[in-house]
């Protein structure tokens, strides 16, 4: 409870002393930025991703395909002028037993950050605000939401060419440059296979539910250089194909601007995902970390994938 | 096309010479009929995003535009930071049309039908006469990218639609024009599906990018939701607006208020400019005083009609009757005739501006022309006013916050009543001034002035002392300036804090009601987030209520006894407001069903936990029950829809049960 009265506050008090509401009373900034724009060709190229999505759902026969989400995993893309935002969001499947839909959440945050994304107030270098309006959001619909969900979100900033980012959970990115990983998210966990959520419980059940704030994300700000490869992608992936596999398959596509070659690699890692999910012998990082956890397992951990495989263009 | 002829006058005459500007029109036409025609290739819904910069023609084109901006709105439904059911999803392309159903990607007002009028806290208009036949209700005042003369409006409406009564576009000449008006048979309740809503509009040659949408909500079944506003017209050049613009500045137009509703063309004002003055008066007098001492009684001899019960001697007129009968005739006058009235004879002048008749004054629905003028006009007349209305007036700048506290000060004293909603022009003073000037006042209502700082963070209001209604709906204040006033003011009866949870402590107003407001009648804490129990718990404390709307307050904090003490507590409930009051359990609605015996209307929305035997429960055991919103109760709409439909018929009850109707 108390991280859905400190996050709405200090959101509401931000936005007291900066814009109150989302109301323009100017339209001298509208037609600024057309003037801005002026010619039909730039003059200077804009950075922006050339990005891709594919995955599977766990459970194919249960989950139609629907736009957005793959299963209980979601994902959103957007952009405006001054910026590219991506994120994937991956609903807790415990709520399952509970008769809430795990997918429901997920996939109304993400909805939420790509409506967010063209609102005036958006912040292009802080993604945590984003998830935290996108979190107030759910309490603001009629019907009611519950159940939780890891996110990542990750923002372009055009003009100053830097990535900005936030990770909740166990869903996570990883950027390549020159056959090598620069940055990459660390997994949040409270304990083995329970990550960092966001969540709303039930009524009531408040006090028994993990729940995490928005605040609680790793962030991380960098520069982000012409042809650097990153993917963001939920559990599903990281946990199942080797860092050197992703790795591989990542380099040879470095500095690519064809969207079609692009969408070829990223549907080869999710079914690469896929297969070795669905594997009963292979020794997978999941089955590696539980075994750290003096857990005895093996094989690929069967769990909903989602990529999103974008490169940098400049 | 006056506006158009007069601009290209002024700027035909100010070329120098005729040769050079002849040859420079002929290669002017050819390269615009050559742009329109590349226009016209890339013509089609221009969004409120980069768009082709059109070169400066005379010959504009047939554009769309979606709404790039919301200046103003009088409700919503959701709070102000949220983008779902707020204003704000008016901006930009349709997200969910043609889908008909209750998204929250769009915008959705606080009200819908007439519940409101039937709840305890309704307030009456004051000098109702002045009201037009379909008042209204809501409005929104949304702008464009660019400026047009209007030919289509379209307003895109995706949840029980028919609100909209008055389209209204501002033009450059700073006036405001009503494009569109509904009749009465508009209104009837239409299909339940998503429309496209575009009447036919006035024939005009004004130019706007301004529109204000009025609603009217008495014959909506449930709330209205509008998902985009679109405006079709021919552009204009940039160099015709800069001329308009530049004359508007020039020429000074003294507004005759009331008597002229916004026409003053350019002719009118050339005229004026030109001191022009008929110099035939003097015969005019003199002809017409011979012919009523000389001729008239011929005149009238030869042309009465023959009537049996004709007493030529003594002929009554209306002006022979008692002066307070006189008084009382004009009194069922709204206030645009009564200035008429004034026009018609020295008489008619005397009495029309007796204090008396404006002893009520109602700007609202004069909106579009209230000005200062005006109200240094109504402030001569009226020295006895007691009830004062001007809501929505000076949205730009029309009336200046120094004339409004002149007005105040010299006619507010014995002020009862005061209705400040949606008035723009207020500002820290002015609210101090009222709070100087006004210490009588029973009724105060400053709805909508939500501003950054908040008006209301002076202890100038601490002055009051007699207030019995206060509303503060969508306002933002200081609490401790709140509490202060709850403290002073201990007839209270109803009191209005909508959207005001966010920044102020719902526990500590609730405390301070339970001990100085315990006459209260009427409470509404719509999205009073941060109340919790022990708030719920301190309300029930004022045993006189009758109306409590507690939507959206307590997240899904359990209610603990709050609810069951409040019913126990507060026989006299007639409307209990619940919506997304997601904490509530069975057994409340169980105590909802014992002790509410006296409950009219009843919003559950979106409440998780009810089922079937409750809701029957609540049927049976609440006799009075006119109103009963089940929306979003997920635990019901998945079976019987028809049982529902049936309990409806059979106890005579309006049961709302509205849903997404589409999955996604």
């Amino acid at each position: 409870m108390h991280s859905l009265h400190w996050t709405s506050r200090m959101i509401s008090r931000a936005l007291r002393s900066s814009f109150s509401t989302l109301l323009e009373s100017a339209t001298g900034a509208g037609a600024a930025s057309k003037v801005g724009e002026g010619a039909l060709k730039s003059a200077t190229p804009r950075p922006h991703f050339v990005s891709v999505v594919c995955g599977f759902a766990k459970d194919n026969l249960r989950h139609k395909y629907k736009p957005g989400k793959y299963g209980e995993d979601s994902w959103f893309k957007a952009s405006t002028e001054q910026a590219d935002v991506m994120g994937v969001a991956d609903g807790v499947g415990g709520w399952r037993s509970y008769g809430i839909d795990p997918g429901e959440f997920s996939s109304f945050l993400m909805r939420t950050c790509e409506r967010l994304v063209q609102c005036s107030h958006f912040n292009p270098q802080r993604p945590v605000n984003l998830l935290a309006y996108s979190y107030c959001e759910l309490m603001e619909q009629k019907k009611p939401i519950l159940g939780s969900s890891t996110a990542c979100v990750l923002i372009l900033n055009r003009e100053t060419k830097t990535v900005h980012t936030a990770n909740i959970g166990d869903s996570g990115f990883m950027v390549v440059r020159q056959g090598e990983v620069v940055h990459k998210s660390e997994e949040q966990q409270h304990y083995f296979n329970t990550p960092f959520q966001l969540s709303l419980p039930p009524p009531g059940h408040g006090p028994n539910v993990l729940s995490d704030s928005p605040e609680s994300a790793d962030t991380m700000s960098f520069p982000v250089e012409d042809g650097d490869v990153i993917l963001i992608a939920t559990d599903g992936v990281f946990d199942n194909v080797p860092e050197a596999l992703l790795l591989d398959v990542l380099r040879d596509v470095e500095g690519e601007r064809d969207s079609v070659k692009l969408q070829m690699t990223a549907n080869t890692l999710a079914l690469m995902a896929r297969t070795l999910s669905l594997n009963s012998e292979f020794l997978s990082p999941f089955a590696l970390s539980a075994r750290r956890n003096n857990i005895q397992a093996r094989g690929g951990k069967p769990d909903d994938i989602t990529v999103v495989l974008a490169t940098v263009a400049m | 096309m006056s506006l158009l002829a007069l601009a290209q006058a002024s700027t035909s005459a100010s070329a120098s010479t005729s040769s050079s500007s002849d040859t420079e029109l002929d290669a002017q036409v050819d390269f615009s009929t050559m742009l329109m025609h590349r226009q016209r290739e890339y013509s089609g819904w221009f969004g409120c995003g980069t768009k082709m910069q059109p070169e400066p023609t005379d010959q504009g084109y047939y554009l769309e535009q979606y709404v790039l901006g919301v200046l103003d709105f009088s409700s919503q439904y959701g709070i102000e930071y949220s983008i779902s059911y707020t204003a704000a999803n008016v901006v930009g392309r349709p997200s969910k049309f043609p889908a008909y159903g209750d998204y929250p990607e769009t915008f959705t007002m606080r009200t819908y039908g007439d519940w409101w009028q039937r709840a305890p806290s309704a307030t009456q208009e004051i000098q109702p006469q002045n009201l037009p036949k379909l008042a209204t209700h809501d409005y929104i005042v949304v702008y464009f990218e660019d400026y047009v003369v209007p030919t289509e409006v379209a307003i895109f409406e995706t949840f029980n639609p028919g609100a909209v009564i008055r389209i209204w576009a501002y033009g450059l000449t700073k006036h405001w024009t009503c494009l569109w008006e509904a009749l009465d048979t508009d209104l009837a309740p239409t299909s339940r599906n998503s429309r496209r809503f575009a009447p036919p509009l006035l024939k005009t040659t004004m130019i706007t990018k301004t529109l204000r949408i009025d609603f009217n909500h008495s014959q909506l079944n449930y709330y209205t939701e509008i998902d985009a506003i679109m405006l079709c017209g021919r552009t204009v050049s940039g160099r015709l607006i800069q001329s308009i613009l530049e004359e508007q500045a020039r020429v000074y137009k003294p507004h005759s208020p009331l008597s002229k509703m916004g026409t003053g063309g350019p002719i009118s004002c050339k005229l004026r400019t030109l001191k022009f003055k008929p110099n035939c008066r003097e015969k005019n007098d003199t002809s017409l005083h011979e012919f009523i001492s000389n001729d008239l009684g011929k005149f009238l001899l030869d042309n009465r009609q023959e009537d049996p019960l004709d007493t030529p001697a003594c002929g009554m007129c209306v002006t022979d009757l008692p002066f307070e009968i006189l008084l009382k005739i004009l009194s069922y006058l709204d206030l645009q005739s009564l200035f008429s009235v004034g026009r018609v004879s020295r008489t008619f002048y005397d009495i029309s501006t007796h204090p008396l008749l404006y002893a009520e004054l109602n700007l609202k629905p004069y909106w579009p022309v209230a000005s200062s003028e005006l109200l240094c006009t109504l402030a001569r007349r009226a020295t006895m006013l007691r009830k004062l209305d001007l809501s929505w007036c000076g949205g730009f700048n029309e009336i200046s916050p120094t004339e409004f506290k002149k007005f105040l000060t010299q006619r507010g004293d014995n002020l009862t009543h005061l209705r400040l909603n949606s008035c723009k022009f207020l500002n820290a003073s002015c609210i101090e001034n009222v709070g100087i000037v006004c210490d009588n006042l029973i009724e105060l209502s400053l709805r909508n002035c939500a501003t950054d700082p908040p008006l209301l963070n002076f202890s100038c209001l601490a002055n009051l002392k007699n207030l019995e209604r206060l509303d503060l709906f969508q306002t933002a204040f200081d609490t401790e300036l709140l509490l202060s006033m709850l403290e002073g003011n201990r007839k209270l009866k109803h009191l209005n804090l909508a959207f005001c949870g966010v920044s102020v402590n719902m526990d500590d107003v609730a405390d301070h009601l339970a001990t100085y407001n315990t006459q209260l009648i009427s409470l509404d804490l719509w999205k009073a987030h941060f109340l919790s129990a022990r708030g719920l718990l301190a309300i029930s404390r004022c045993r006189q209520l009758e109306e409590l709307d507690l939507g959206w307050c307590l997240r899904e904090a359990s209610l603990g006894d709050g609810l069951f003490q409040l019913l126990s507590n507060c026989p006299k409930l007639r409307k209990l407001f619940l919506s997304a009051v997601r904490g509530t359990t069975e057994r409340d609605l169980l105590h909802i069903a014992t002790l509410g015996k006296n409950l009219e209307q009843l919003d559950l929305m979106g409440i998780l936990n009810i089922t079937h035997e409750r809701v029957f429960d609540i049927l049976v055991h609440c006799p009075k029950l006119q109103l009963l919103d089940l929306s979003f109760c997920d635990n019901i709409m998945e079976r019987d829809f028809d049982l529902l439909a049936e309990w409806s018929r059979q106890f005579k009850v309006d049961i709302k049960s509205s849903r997404i109707f589409d999955t996604r």
